[in-house]
């Protein structure tokens, strides 16, 4: 066991970093937030200079980290362009690998995933959107709510019902999935305001009206759309663990910076008991989060996933980063509403819901424990 | 509930049906404008407070309205939490008149209070002129100001500052919250011992930011039932799902205890100490059944028009603008253990 990163996976940090002292001004992120804004020239610098590296998942990992550790928004816009690729990876045919995978991972085009719908979250085998077999397409009806790149992205992968259930019971059959071209006569597309957080991301809900969907762009095998989409979820769910480590993290470095700074010290010239103590929690807690969700990675990486494991990284990753923002401003006062700690607090409450809601996953943990006798 | 308080709560709740809950959004983040000022102040909500140099200041009508405007507009009880400090503290008459009749608008800066010394910048008076700046003044775009000099003295600033750069915003967006330049000889000193002054007024406060903390925390969980009661998931309603239900009601359970204890609270004279319990545990509270009724809500409590995530934001920026932690709980452990205590 070696918790030791490799040298080239240092390497990715290091150009993370850099990046975002860059590009990553307080204006710029102050600007997007405010302004509901998504960082297109910046978003376009990093495609231009790689910042993602695809090659390697765990560069992607790290990445991901140290991007949103500087700024939350900013860092998921930065790396989010390829929100759905590993479908394409794992169940698209070659010509759809050249056509819709390629350009994504080479920074040309990029990808929105179509799963939530208005009338159900976390519940997926519960959606509503049809998509009827026509001639040589199918015709998508229905809609999709709180979509990342709603209006960013070239293509999505959509989540629809091409039969009816077998039984009540068995939701999660007769669902496919399907690339559709975001220029599609009939799809509209509305942007959501007013978000709490993440405000420098896209997000939308999209409408479909009598879509058609050339066969051939339909993924994989018809019926087995819930299947890809848990797959995926089992991929994603780690990015987003990395994206609540960033954020923690970022709220530690912020809450010691302070501690340096402006925080008060007892009469022996040492930090108050409880800051020690809550600066100590929360380090601990992100190392730990650091642990799981990298243990997670390192089962994935290898293609053995670990869908309890990955779970347990994800829904402890967004309570830690909803802590640490949380303690992080009550300690640091009027510093920290006034700084930009503020946004990392409205940024990590995303964590606990999106991906799947932080009960969805402690279900998923216990579940699977039951069935499969442990993690 | 007394009768009277009964009957001011009613008050309230159809103020806030006429006038507050249509423009809810507009009130929480750009501005309340001058008319609706004007409202608030002619139902006299604005002077509920009495005199600060009452040992015992009345602050029982002031939360009982405070309570109530915080469950439609957060913003809009703090607003008038800082009017009342501000007529609380200030006796000239013209002055008075113009904020008590919502004319004019006036704050009291309790940052001196709230960050360490020489972190809030500084104000002097020198030759009859008070210069400098002071940091993170809530309601920094009022007309009159009550803030404290470097040298102790609790002056009011009549004219003569300036609002600079809007500071972030967490919560309470329409209200001003920078730091204010200060170059003014039209003002007045309103105490020599400015600090024990200023000092007596935030722990008279205590009740009252307890009360919206309160009004926060009912309104937040009735949202969180309301919709548990008719959005589905998985086939079932949410309030069917354990995890959920039960969090929800033992926050409920909380915020009923301290509901109970408010009110007798407010019908008694109460101590510091019982005081500073209250607002210890109801600030806490607001920040808790805020998260889980926003987790309940999902995607749609990250989105405003929901009504949700402005308690999360605002019941986080309350326990930040009108308390401290670390000094409240040095003081409060000092009361409890009736001998100093949290200091090494």
């Amino acid at each position: 066991m070696d918790f030791e990163l490799s040298d080239d996976i240092k390497e990715a940090v290091v150009r993370a970093k850099e990046f975002a002292n860059k590009y990553f001004t307080e204006e710029v992120a102050e600007k997007s937030d405010f302004n509901e804004e998504f960082p297109t020239d910046i978003v376009a610098i990093s495609k231009k200079e790689k910042v993602l590296d695809f090659s390697n998942p765990w560069k992607v990992l790290v990445t991901i980290e140290e991007l949103v550790r500087r700024d939350p928004g900013l860092g998921i816009s930065v790396t989010i362009s390829a929100f759905g690729a590993e479908i394409f990876m794992f169940f698209g045919n070659d010509a759809q690998k050249e056509k819709y995978m390629n350009p994504v991972f080479a920074g040309k085009r990029t990808l929105g995933l179509g799963v939530t719908e208005a009338g159900g979250g976390s519940d997926v085998a519960g959606i509503k959107c049809e998509a009827r077999l026509d001639g040589d397409s199918y015709v998508l009806n229905g809609g999709k709510m709180f979509i990342s790149n709603g209006q960013i992205a070239d293509h999505f992968l959509v989540l629809a019902r091409t039969s009816p259930p077998p039984s009540p019971e068995k939701k999660h059959k007769g669902l496919s999935v399907f690339v559709v071209d975001s220029k599609s006569p009939g799809f509209a597309i509305n942007k959501l305001h007013g978000k709490l957080g993440v405000r420098a991301t896209n997000t939308a809900e999209l409408i479909f009206d009598n879509v058609r969907v050339p066969k051939e762009d339909m993924v994989g095998e018809e019926g087995k759309g819930f299947y890809y989409i848990m797959t995926f979820f089992n991929i994603s769910r780690i990015y987003v663990a990395a994206q609540g480590l960033g954020i923690a993290h970022g709220a530690l470095d912020r809450l010691i910076e302070y501690s340096k700074k402006y925080a008060p010290v007892s009469e022996t010239g040492e930090l108050n008991e409880n800051l020690q103590l809550a600066i100590a929690e929360i380090a601990t807690r992100v190392e730990a989060t650091r642990n799981i969700t990298y243990k997670a990675a390192s089962y994935l990486f290898k293609f053995t996933p670990n869908p309890i494991v990955t779970s347990m990284a994800k829904f402890y990753a967004a309570e830690t980063a909803v802590f640490a923002t949380k303690r992080a401003i009550e300690l640091m006062s009027l510093h920290g509403l006034t700084s930009d700690l503020e946004r990392f607090f409205r940024d990590a409450k995303i964590l606990d819901i999106w991906e799947g809601t932080t009960e969805v996953e402690k279900l998923i943990i216990t579940r699977m424990m039951l069935k499969e006798g442990g993690a | 509930m007394e009768e009277e308080y009964e009957i001011l709560e009613n008050t309230v709740k159809d103020f806030n049906a006429k006038y507050v809950e249509n423009n809810s959004i507009k009130f929480e983040n750009e501005s309340m404008g001058k008319e609706f000022v004007k409202l608030l102040a002619d139902q006299g909500f604005f002077s509920m407070m009495g005199q600060s140099g009452e040992e015992v200041a009345d602050v029982k009508t002031l939360s009982v309205v405070l309570e109530n405007l915080a469950k439609s507009v957060p913003a809009v009880a703090v607003k008038t939490l800082l009017a009342n400090s501000f007529l609380s503290l200030v006796k000239d008459p013209e002055v008075t008149e113009a904020v008590a009749n919502g004319s004019k608008s006036g704050t009291v800066t309790f940052s001196d209070l709230l960050v360490g010394p020489g972190q809030n910048g500084s104000l002097l008076l020198s030759d009859g002129k008070i210069k400098g700046e002071k940091q993170f003044v809530v309601g920094s775009d009022s007309d009159f100001i009550v803030t404290l000099l470097d040298t102790g003295e609790l002056v009011l600033l009549k004219s003569g500052f300036t609002a600079g750069k809007k500071l972030k915003r967490l919560g309470f967006r329409s209200i001003g919250f920078s730091a204010v330049n200060v170059n003014s000889s039209d003002y007045e000193v309103l105490s020599k011992e400015g600090r024990k002054e200023l000092e007596k007024l935030y722990y008279q406060l205590s009740i009252p930011v307890a009360a919206i903390s309160l009004g926060m925390s009912k309104a937040v969980s009735q949202k969180g039932l309301d919709y548990a009661k008719v959005r589905t998931a998985f086939g079932h309603y949410l309030k069917d799902f354990q995890p959920l239900a039960f969090e929800l009601t033992s926050l409920i359970a909380e915020t009923e205890i301290l509901q109970r204890y408010f009110e007798v609270l407010i019908s008694t004279s109460p101590s510091r100490k019982e005081a500073m319990f209250l607002k210890h545990k109801a600030l806490a509270l607001a920040k808790d059944i805020s998260k889980t009724s926003l987790q309940i809500h999902g995607g749609y409590g990250y989105l405003e028009d929901f009504g949700i995530e402005k308690f999360y934001r605002d019941s986080m920026a309350l326990s930040v603008l009108f308390h401290n932690e670390e000094h409240e709980m040095e003081v409060l452990s000092t009361l409890v253990f009736e001998t100093k205590a949290g200091f090494v």
